[in-house]
């Protein structure tokens, strides 16, 4: 399965890996890190809304999070399905 | 007023975040000098999206983009246009009028694209070689987009085949050309950056230099540098209160019918007048 | 249940404290009878040498017995020996439920986790932080850890809310008659202050030195008259961890803004006047907030009166150039400090009692002008939460913080709007240490912002230039957006924690976490 990452484990900043995942296994999400454990639910939320606007079904994501707000946690899964999409 | 333009490094979500709030002019999220190569897109997409929540205060926001000699440039240019909150875009390595004139289209035609009023995006161009520091002039009144031209620091050395001295001997005769085009052309000349960040008094001295010089203000790496910059530039109280008395003279004579007059024993034509007028402007009572 | 003055929840009765007095004000408690002492003591002049040849001898002279209550100092900070030093002989000795009294531990003390699963500790009463604090938050302890602050401690003490059974001192100095020294030796720590209730209302008092002199050690902190017993051993602390070298002013550029905005609402406030006392820590950002206050001093001309608390080199520069006239230390954070409180006649040594605690005639804090402090969070009430983290973790203890905002005339929280992503303005407080009653004012890199009891700080302050005021609601309404919404921290309903006010009463509690 390919496999890209985005991302820095500065502060206010996460790093994101994406896994393809075959078709039908749908989003699944781990999160780690600074945030887990109050942002959870706003950072799933996040990271599915970002996937539904790229138009992707199937994904693992895996976040190790330093802080990051909801702007760079978006921007990161961008950047990172960019880049497992070259 | 761009006495500070503040960069901020565009994949640095801290300083993205913060940047805006430590009082300088203007801040300039960066997606050249300061992103790695491979980092480009990911830099992009985040300076993008901070553009688009536009949560930056009162301050003047910029973008540096790469240069026209890269790859990057008309990408970086896509992704920012759009925003709402973008003031202007800062080029590096301009160094003639033709950089001005195809920067100058593709602003243009992403303006028009995006719906973004023609002319919303003021250009800041970096002159970084010998040449475009040459061509100053021409670059200042290549488009009425221009806002600023600001004379290279480290690549324009490179240019130079000199290095980095304390004095800055190697930059004088470019900052001081820059100052005369600028005010030629009526667009500001902006300063280089102050790269050693904990030496304030160094910083005092070169900003009370270049300020001598006719530049507006400086470019700046560090947020502890604002201050400093800001504590140059702005009249002391002794200037503010004199620019006062020669506005409030200037005033009563104008409305006596009275040409020129004096204050304090000095005539007071229309040279000191603008002067007094700056003065305040910088202190921020104008 | 009980909702108490700051709206909180608390149960009459709590297991393993025993039966709650609810916080109702910050002064709204007063004491009743007399001072609880410890017992009398008799040494004739047949008794002049109190050395015994070990700690373990030294428990056995005390008379500790299993279920007693043992007290510590922090003065050595994270170089502390004394603490690992004592608990490691009494588990070697058999004792067993002892209530751990100290006025604070630090990381070094994480052995006491071993000493907390084995049975030889079953209380604590003082801070807990680190692992510490981890095993305390998840039930690691059968009865919950009290927490008191600075001053709130020798009130205990002093009310017989918490009877002293041995004293253990590590001192730096001392004599074969008890004396005690705490400025000269390879360990010294400057001020002994928080020692000085544990000396003075213990039943016996244990002085352990690595720094034996000739009778009589000199200058004296705690005379013989306090002492029963006195051991020499190898070391009581790592010089690395007791004291800090000269501590920088930060160059962290957020760090500088929200100490540069503090001392701004010091300026314009009513008590920048010749004479001004404070007190401002160690932290990064109350030490900046002293440098710029020291520009701003010079600037007007201004002298200070008193440097009160936690005393740095900065503030011994700050008495050298007669800024400030004393500085008032019931602790010595670096070495400039421990050299100057032992030269300096105008650099006193204070006890804790002296310092912050509310039932005597009258605590130093009570002559403070200006305090900084920090916090884990603040809320629109303008309640302050240092005890527990984000995750709801019971962390860090209380220290001076009640005890400085109820005393002083302007009491500033000067914090960063977010860690990382973690808001620290909120709606609510997780765990309330100190009420909004006596906190005036929150600083963070959006400006200033005012409680609104205070129109006289509010109007002193509208108006100053490059100053931003920002009333509460809209602060926590800008943490909120940045932050987005939180998830709840999962708890059980057993209580692992009890956060008392300075005067005794029961502010809040800290409930287990959920795994």
């Amino acid at each position: 399965m390919k496999t890209a990452q985005a991302g820095t484990l500065e502060s206010m900043d996460c790093l994101v890996t994406l896994t393809e995942a075959a078709p039908g296994s749908g989003i699944k999400i781990n999160i780690t890190g600074a945030s887990a454990a109050r942002f959870n639910s706003a950072m799933t939320k996040k990271i599915n809304e970002t996937l539904a606007e790229l138009s992707v079904k199937d994904m693992e994501v895996a976040v190790q999070d330093n802080g990051a707000l909801d702007i760079v946690l978006g921007a990161r899964v961008e950047a990172a399905y960019g880049r497992l999409m070259k | 007023m761009r006495r500070t333009m503040l960069y901020l490094p565009g994949n640095n979500p801290n300083m993205l975040t913060k940047g805006h709030l430590f009082g300088s002019d203007g801040i300039i999220l960066d997606l050249e000098d300061a992103v790695a190569m491979v980092e480009k897109d990911a830099a992009r997409i985040l300076v993008s999206r901070y553009l688009k929540q536009g949560e930056f205060g009162n301050v003047e926001v910029t973008v540096r983009i790469n240069g026209i000699d890269t790859e990057f440039w008309k990408k970086d240019l896509e992704a920012v246009v759009p925003m709402k909150r973008l003031d202007g875009i800062r080029a590096p390595k301009v160094d003639s009028a033709e950089t001005v004139k195809i920067l100058d289209e593709e602003i243009s035609r992403l303006e028009d694209k995006y719906g973004v009023p023609q002319g919303k995006l003021k250009l800041f161009c970096l002159l970084e070689t010998a040449k475009g520091i040459l061509n100053a002039y021409e670059i200042a009144t290549a488009s009425p987009r221009i806002a600023a031209i600001i004379p290279g620091g480290e690549d324009l050395r490179a240019d130079l085949r000199t290095e980095r001295s304390m004095d800055g001997t190697e930059l004088e005769w470019a900052r001081r050309f820059v100052v005369f085009a600028g005010r030629a052309a009526g667009v500001d000349p902006l300063d280089t950056v102050f790269s050693r960040v904990t030496d304030d008094e160094g910083l005092r001295k070169e900003t009370e230099f270049i300020k001598q010089l006719g530049f507006a203000g400086k470019s700046i790496i560090h947020p502890n540098q604002v201050r400093i910059i800001h504590d140059v530039f702005n009249p002391t109280e002794a200037e503010i209160a004199k620019a006062q008395k020669i506005l409030a003279a200037a005033k009563e004579a104008a409305e006596r019918g009275q040409g020129a007059v004096t204050v304090d024993g000095k005539m007071v034509d229309m040279p000191v007048v603008k002067r007094a007028e700056y003065v305040l402007v910088r202190a921020g009572l104008a | 249940m009980t909702i108490n003055a700051v709206k909180r929840e608390i149960p009459d009765y709590i297991e393993g404290y025993g039966k709650v007095r609810h916080y109702e004000g910050a002064f709204a408690r007063k004491p009743e009878g007399a001072i609880a002492g410890a017992k009398l003591r008799c040494f004739n002049s047949d008794i002049t040498d109190k050395r015994v040849s070990s700690v373990k001898e030294a428990i056995k002279a005390s008379g500790l017995k299993s279920g007693m209550t043992v007290s510590f100092h922090h003065h050595l900070r994270n170089g502390d020996y004394v603490v690992n030093m004592v608990l490691d002989a009494c588990a070697e000795m058999g004792i067993k439920d002892l209530t751990l009294f100290p006025t604070a531990l630090f990381g070094v003390h994480k052995k006491v986790i071993d000493h907390i699963k084995s049975g030889v500790v079953t209380r604590i009463m003082g801070s807990v932080n680190g692992p510490i604090g981890q095993l305390v938050s998840e039930g690691g302890m059968e009865v919950p850890v009290v927490l008191r602050s600075h001053g709130g401690r020798p009130r205990a003490v002093m009310a017989g809310d918490v009877h002293i059974d041995v004293a253990f001192i590590g001192a730096p100095t001392a004599d074969k008659y008890g004396n005690i020294c705490g400025t000269l030796g390879k360990s010294a720590c400057g001020s002994l202050g928080y020692a000085f209730t544990d000396a003075d209302y213990a039943d016996k008092v244990v002085v352990i030195t690595d720094n034996l002199v000739d009778f009589p050690a000199a200058p004296v902190s705690i005379p013989q008259t306090k002492a029963d017993i006195v051991v020499e051993v190898p070391s009581i602390g790592d010089p690395a961890g007791i004291v800090s070298g000269t501590t920088k002013v930060t160059r962290d550029p957020l760090r500088l803004l929200i100490s540069r905005y503090a001392s701004q609402l010091i300026e314009a406030s009513p008590y920048f006047k010749d004479g001004i006392s404070f007190q401002t820590g160690a932290g990064g950002i109350p030490l900046a907030v002293t440098a710029f206050m020291k520009e701003a001093m010079i600037r007007k001309g201004i002298k200070g009166g008193f440097g009160l608390g936690g005393i740095t080199g900065y503030f011994v520069e700050l008495l050298r150039e007669g800024l400030v006239s004393k500085l008032m230390d019931v602790q010595s954070f670096d070495l400039d400090a421990v050299k100057s409180i032992g030269e300096n006649p105008n650099h006193i040594e204070i006890s804790a009692d002296w310092y912050a605690n509310p039932w005597n005639c009258g605590a130093a804090v009570n002559m403070l002008d200006v305090v900084i402090l920090g916090a884990t969070e603040v809320d629109t009430d303008f309640n302050a939460n240092v005890n527990t983290e984000a995750d709801g973790a019971l962390l860090h203890g209380t220290g001076g913080h009640q005890d400085t905002a109820a005393g002083a005339k302007l009491t500033i929280i000067a914090q960063p709007l977010l860690r990382g992503r973690i808001p620290c303005v909120t709606d609510s407080v997780y765990n309330v240490t100190t009420p909004g009653e006596v906190i005036d004012a929150i600083v963070t890199e959006y400006g200033v912002t005012i409680n609104p009891r205070r129109k006289d700080l509010l109007d002193a302050v509208s108006g100053v230039k490059d100053l931003p005021i920002v009333p509460i609601d809209e602060l926590a309404a800008r943490a909120r957006k940045m932050s987005g919404p939180t998830d709840p921290v999962k708890t059980t309903d057993r209580i692992i924690g009890v956060v008392e006010w300075r005067d005794g009463t029961v502010i809040d509690v800290v409930r287990q976490l959920k795994k």
